[in-house]
Parts: structure tokens; sequence; C-alpha cells
């Protein structure tokens, strides 16, 4: 490991985040194998660092989800679970001793799938205590339904895009199928260091 | 249509560039071709020779006439200008004879310099022939010299032509001579063999020889009569020059002349050729999947807005020698234990 925290590659998007002041926050894509689900997890753990507090992860990645695979539990009950079945949240988040992170696994994605009404009382109140969660969603292309719920209920919608690989008219029809309100972001990841600001000293470090 | 636009307006930079680049070209090599292009022009009046001085017979059904006399002449100059033969004559007649001698391949130099004549009509009676050359001189010593070797062309083919007329006209001459004297014996024998008063079949005999005599006789007259036109002929139309006057002589030009329908075909190519290549890079542009290059390129996701950009980051050297990435890295964090190796930030 690195003297320098490999979460710093991450402190400028959680300090926008941040300063957006939202609470509830889902990062999608256009296609498979973005990085969705690592930028899920370093924003999660900037955002800890920056709010000073647990920060409430939930995979939510109905087609592929592979922050339950690192966490190790997969075949552990988790979101599907509360959704199917009402069970009690605080059991099913687990609270890893190495990071303030609250980790809330996929479960069974075949017992049940995200609607409008379950995820507003999940968001609402199940995760009330929560002053952050951050949500990893399925690409908005290949798994349309198991984002649009969220993308109704949550704070904001960021879609990511790798620079230099993802077709940017795939993007746009990515985006047009998201029925917010407000416009979504797009976070640019594997960027070059001259589209980064902040990092470039961080990449030189790991190096 | 929107989106040819956009890219039109992305790459509006590059594709006046290139067109400014074809069209530029274009025009400039336009502008060289008509300044550099002299052509000289000979106009030609034309006459069918008349039926009494032509060599074949007049009452000959087997020749129907369906051309003017210009076209006739127009068609004759044209196969004599796809010969090697003949131009390499016209050729030799002009400053090009020392071009023709040096030209590695002889028969597509002659090509070239054949490709440089046009011949038209105007009208029954009108042709012209015109070379176009990049020397104003060369382009009359052509149009000169091809009229030049024209003539020696179709005056030895006449003298050629009436020679064998002649010569097939004396054998028909001796045949009908001794035909002619034949019947003349006849008569004669008879006149000897038969006195006063004759009955009427020894006249109605007589009668018939004379008339095979007079026959014979008329066929001779005739066949020399030919045999003279046959001579004759050729000389009267080369002294009189009726059947192929040239009008006006062709002329030295100081301007530059013939160019113009050149220079408006390229320029015609050059302007479409960059209409053509600029409307497919627009459309390239468009149907091809456009990658964003950096956070400028997230501006034509408007009104998507950029929200940050996380590095790429490169494989770390993990604990156990292997190497490791970023997102094992923040799992062995986050959730705690080895994680698991992958790509990097995937």
């Amino acid at each position: 490991m690195s003297a320098v925290p490999i979460t710093r590659a991450f402190d400028g998007l959680a300090t926008r985040i941040d300063t957006l002041g939202v609470r509830s926050l889902g990062f999608t894509s256009a296609l498979r194998g973005e990085g969705v689900s690592t930028i899920a997890l370093g924003t999660a753990l900037g955002l800890c660092d920056l709010r000073n507090d647990a920060v409430l992860l939930v995979d939510a990645n109905w087609l592929e989800p592979s922050l339950t695979n690192d966490a190790g539990l997969s075949g552990e009950p988790g979101l599907a679970e509360h959704l199917a079945h009402h069970a009690k949240l605080e059991p099913l988040i687990r609270r890893p001793h190495t990071s303030r992170i609250a980790f809330l696994p996929i479960g069974d994605r075949t017992r049940a799938r995200p609607t409008l009404r379950a995820l507003g009382s999940f968001l609402a109140t199940e995760t009330s205590s929560f002053e952050t969660v951050i949500v990893d969603l399925p690409p908005i292309l290949a798994g349309e339904r198991f984002v649009l719920p969220w993308a109704a209920v949550l704070d904001e919608i960021c879609i990511v895009l790798r620079e230099e690989a993802t077709p940017l008219p795939l993007v746009r029809q990515a985006v047009d199928t998201l029925p917010v309100a407000n416009a979504p972001y797009v976070i640019l990841n594997r960027a070059k260091a001259s589209s980064v600001d902040v990092p470039a000293k961080l990449v030189a470090a790991l190096r | 249509m929107r989106p040819y636009l956009a890219t039109a307006r992305r790459y509006r930079w590059l594709l006046l560039t290139i067109i400014a680049l074809i069209w530029g070209a274009g025009l400039a090599a336009a502008f060289v071709e008509y300044k550099t292009t002299f052509e000289s022009e000979a106009t030609i009046w034309v006459l069918r020779a008349s039926p009494e001085l032509t060599v074949t017979s007049p009452n000959d059904p087997s020749q129907p006439i369906l051309q003017t006399a210009a076209t006739q002449q127009a068609d004759l100059l044209d196969q004599l200008l796809l010969t090697d033969a003949f131009v390499r004559d016209v050729v030799r007649q002009t400053s090009l004879r020392a071009a023709l001698d040096a030209a590695p391949d002889e028969s597509r130099f002659l090509e070239r310099v054949a490709k440089g004549f046009q011949v038209q009509t105007h009208g029954t009676n009108l042709l012209t022939v015109a070379y176009v050359a990049q020397d104003p001189v060369l382009a009359a010593e052509m149009v000169n010299a091809v009229l030049a070797v024209r003539a020696d062309r179709i005056a030895q083919a006449s003298v050629t032509f009436s020679a064998a007329a002649s010569t097939l006209y004396q054998q028909q001459f001796k045949v009908a001579q001794a035909q002619a004297i034949d019947a003349q014996s006849a008569v004669d024998k008879f006149d000897q063999s038969h006195t006063a008063p004759l009955s009427d079949l020894e006249q109605h005999q007589r009668d018939q020889l004379r008339l095979a005599l007079d026959f014979a006789q008329v066929r001779l007259g005739d066949i020399k009569g030919r045999i003279d036109q046959a001579t004759l002929a050729p000389a009267v139309l080369a002294v009189s020059g009726m059947e192929f006057q040239v009008v006006d002589q062709p002329r030295v030009e100081n301007s530059p002349r013939g160019g113009t329908r050149p220079a408006a075909t390229i320029a015609a190519v050059a302007i479409a050729a960059g209409a053509a290549l600029a409307a497919l890079l627009v459309l390239l542009g468009t149907i091809l999947p456009a990658h964003a290059k950096g956070p400028a390129d997230v501006a034509r996701l408007a009104p998507v807005k950029l929200l940050a950009a996380v590095p790429r980051v490169p494989r770390l050297q993990g604990s156990a020698g292997r190497p490791t990435n970023i997102r094992a890295s923040l799992a062995a964090i986050a959730f705690g234990g080895g994680g698991a190796d992958g790509d990097s930030n995937e």
C-alpha cells in the first residue's frame, strides 16, 4: 500500500458532491465496465472522511453486484430481502471495522425488484439515520428497469463514462432515458492527468 | 438534420481547411490551364466533287450518299487521326519532331498528340480543324501539318485509285477493241461473199452484223471516255481545289484560347470533390461514435454537466508482489480482507 491513501483519487469528486449538499446519490453508466462500482466505493470512502460520518453504501446493481462480491457477502440477505419482505434493515447493514462505511449488500436478486414505493420508503424512512446514501446502480441501457425507480427517488444521479472509450451517442441515449427533472451529472473516469486538476500529484506519488 | 449540423459546427475549421485546400488547388489548376492553353484553328469550306469528275461511274447505284460534305471530310480526318502513321507524318512536319524521336514510347506520344486535335462540322459544308497546345506556335504548326499531310494522302490515294481504274479500263478496252475488229471482219466477209441485189434473208443477216459492229464501236468509245476521265479528273480536282478550300488559315494566337472548357471542368471537379469530401466527413463524424476525449467533450451532452474527473490510477504493487489495483485496494479499506484483483479503476 502506498503512503498516500488511495481514496485521495476521489477527493475531488467527494468534495464536489459535498458541496452540492445532496444526501442520496446514485452512480450508473450507459454501458458495462465504466467503473461505476469503483467510483461509488471510492466516493463513499471519500465522503466518510469529508463529512466525518458513516455513509450508507447500497449495492443495487441487479445485473452485476460486484460490491457484494468484494465484501464477500454473496448469498447473504440484503436489499432484495428488505424490499421483498420488509425485513428489518438494521441487521442487513454490515459495518466493517476497517472503515466508517455502512454497506447494504444486494441479497437474493430473484426475490424482489426495486419499486418506486418501496424505494421511496427505503430512502425517506428506513435510512433516515444516515446523512449520506450512495447507491451503486446497473448500466442504464442494459438495466433500465432497475435504474428508473432509483432515479425518481434519489437526490442526484451521476453517469460515469470512461475517457476516450464511452461513445457519446450512447451516453446521450442513456441520459434521455432518465425521466428526472434535474439533468444528471457526468463523471469522467480514468481521465488523463491533463483532464484532472487536483489529483495529478497523487498519480505521481502512486508511481 | 440537427446532428449533422452539430458535427459540421464542431469540425468547422477542419472542414473549412479541407474545402479551402481542395477548392484553392482546383481553381489554381483551372487558372493555369486557362492561361497556358492556346488553340489554333483552320476553317475549311468543303464541296462534294461533281459526279462528272469522280472516277467511279455516276450511274453506279451501289454508292449511296448519306453524309453531308462537311461530315464526310470530318469523318475522314478523324479516321486518319486514329492511325499512328498519319499522326507520325504530321508530327514530323512540326517542331515536335525531335520530341517524337526522343520519346521512349512512340505510340503513347502519338496518341497524346492526336488527342489535341478537334474536328468539328458547322453546317453542311463548313468544318474546323483545331489543335490545343501549351505553345501557340506549335498549335498553328500542327493544324497546318495535318492539312498538308491530309492533302498528300488524298492526292496519293487518288493517283493510286485512278491508276488502278485506268488499268481496268485498258483491259476492258482491249477486249472491246477485239470485239469491234471481229464485228468489222464479219461485215466485210459478208459483203465480199454476197453481191447485190440481196434477198430479204441476206439483207436481214447483214443488218444483224452491222448492229453488232455498231454496239462494239459504241462500247469502245465509252471505255475510251472513261479512261480519259480517270486520268484527268483527279488532276482537275487537284488544280481547282474546290473540294477542300481552307477559308481561314490557322494563326499563332497571342492570347490564351481554347482552355475555357477544360479549366471549367477542373474547377467544377475540384468544387464537387471538396463539397463531397466535406459532406463525407460530416456524415462519418455523425455516424461514427464519438468518444469523450476530455471535459470539453462532455459539454456536448448538455444540459448534462460534468461533476468531476477521476484520474487514471496505475496498478499498485500488492503485498504479495503481485500487481493489484485501485478497486481491490478500496475494497480492502472499505470491507477489510484482501479484496479481488482486477483491472485498475474499473
